[in-house]
């Protein structure tokens, strides 16, 4: 490798200024207005931005929220992540997070259960300019459907719910080499809005957002074909920030907050 | 164990390096070789992989070269299907990923070769390809092994590019390195802790290869 040398004086100096950088962001780290972090399911990506804007306007409490698979949220708070809450886009993983003992379900009547805060719902997404049929039951029986994107179903709920379906509609198994499996939720619905996958079995809240609205067409899949994708949400055990985690989740789940949600293509529970 | 990630990934690393070696060797000789401003800028191209986040070649080959493009389209029609997702497009990512790992150690090989012998070569007429193949490259041996070792290490050891271009797919694009994520994401650390150790057995493997054969004392003379 030919990389320029360093003079031994450069490197003390970088290290020296290294040893000094750390104490330095160590106290910033540690200031009082650290913000209330939430770990969220992917498919809340689209959705929970302006709920958040309006939280830090209605209580003055900083948010920043933090999007991936609810499995892989999962792995990183029991791993010690710093996470106040945990939204998932199901019920099992924050079970897993109680039954570990690293999260409660607060205020919950039961606190072995998660508080659901919302239900997803599963669509067939397809770009405008497919040269396959619109988005329906029959697309996914259609033999030109070469790339069906999905989540993961090992770790995204929505993934599971989109092989439930298929396994439902008994296509799974001819369908399954045309599957191809995407990190989350939203990258699914990056793998067909790229036109890399044909078409994609995506959340409504991806499908919903501008630019999906704009590119594509969907199809909701029938939510007898799937068990429900209930949404549950939990505090994180090892929070600092448990009054300003309570207050986010009356705020989830107050009238106006759930009619929102119901706009942005999740069903609420009130 | 999953074995066939494992023959997947020997398969793609093996490939991948085949290719690389096909492009680093005449690379590395126009860079050593070569006189002009053009060959900093040459240099730079080649290092470039080495620096670049994962990510944005990953981005480039799903987007760029995915069939919402002219060029895109092209390699599609050609190969029957779009890059992403394939044995193939994985192979594309790997070579230029792995690219600098091939050409850095062929560049200091060869620059390290006595200079006097290029041009007594040249004085008995030897013309550019064969003053690689007869000169550069079997007194830079050691560095041909570590191009080799070193690419294929870092092509099995490739993870955001495979990730944002893959798609999962057993014997197609599920590499080792995947396997391992997919495992500790649902929570099955003893089978993570196995894939891991391979992946730990492969590379201490290959390095104490190249080590033991650039520091074998009197293992070939160079003069």
């Amino acid at each position: 490798m030919r990389l320029p040398e360093l003079s031994m004086r450069s490197l003390v100096a970088i290290f020296a200024a290294f040893l000094l950088a750390v104490p330095a962001c160590a106290q910033a780290s540690l200031q009082p207005q650290t913000p209330l972090r939430v770990a969220a399911a992917a498919d809340l990506e689209p959705v929970l931005p302006p709920i958040l804007d309006e939280f830090l306007r209605a209580t003055g409490i900083h948010t920043e929220a933090t999007y991936q698979a609810s499995a892989m949220l999962t792995t990183e708070i029991e791993n010690g992540a710093p996470f106040d809450l945990f939204l998932s886009a199901d019920l099992g993983y924050p079970k897993h997070l109680i039954g570990d003992g690293l999260a409660d379900a607060a205020g919950s009547a039961d606190s072995s259960t998660p508080i659901t805060y919302a239900k997803g719902t599963l669509v067939l997404w397809e770009r405008k300019d497919s040269h396959l049929p619109p988005p329906s039951l029959d697309l996914l029986r259609d033999p030109n459907l070469k790339r069906l994107a999905i989540a993961n179903p090992e770790r995204a709920p929505y993934g599971r719910a989109a092989v439930a379906a298929l396994t439902s509609l008994s296509l799974y198994e001819s369908l399954k080499p045309r599957i191809v499996t995407a990190e989350n939720i939203a990258q699914a619905a990056q793998f067909a809005d790229s036109a890399n996958a044909d078409a994609g079995l995506i959340s409504l809240t991806s499908a919903m957002t501008p630019r999906l609205l704009a590119s594509g067409t969907y199809f909701v899949i029938p939510h007898n074909l799937y068990p429900p994708i209930e949404q549950g949400v939990v505090i994180v055990s090892n929070t600092k920030q448990r009054a300003a985690a309570h207050k986010f989740l009356d705020f989830l789940l107050s009238s106006p907050v759930q009619a929102e949600l119901a706009k942005s293509g999740l069903t609420p529970v009130k | 164990m999953d074995w066939q990630a494992f023959d997947l990934s020997l398969r793609l690393a093996s490939a991948t390096t085949a290719i690389l070696l096909c492009i680093a060797v005449p690379l590395a000789a126009v860079l050593v070789l070569g006189r002009g401003r053009w060959i900093a800028a040459v240099e730079a191209l080649t290092t470039l992989p080495m620096v670049l986040p994962p990510t944005v070649l990953g981005f480039f080959l799903l987007v760029l070269l995915g069939p919402r493009t002219a060029f895109g389209r092209g390699i599609a029609s050609l190969i029957g299907h779009p890059l992403a997702f394939s044995f193939s497009g994985l192979v594309v990512g790997s070579v230029i990923y792995s690219l600098p790992f091939a050409v850095q150690p062929l560049v200091a090989g060869f620059a390290a070769v006595d200079s006097s012998l290029v041009d007594a070569a040249r004085l008995l007429g030897a013309g550019p390809v064969r003053v690689v193949l007869s000169v550069l490259v079997p007194l830079a041996d050691r560095s041909l092994l570590a191009a080799i070792v070193l690419s294929f290490l870092h092509t099995v050891g490739e993870f955001g590019v495979v990730l944002m271009l893959g798609g999962d797919i057993p014997g197609a694009t599920r590499t080792l390195s995947i396997v391992l994520y997919d495992q500790v994401e649902s929570f099955n650390y003893v089978a993570a802790g196995r894939t891991a150790a391979v992946l730990l057995g492969i590379s201490v493997l290959a390095l104490v290869m190249i080590y033991s054969k650039t520091q074998m004392p009197g293992a070939r003379d160079r003069a």
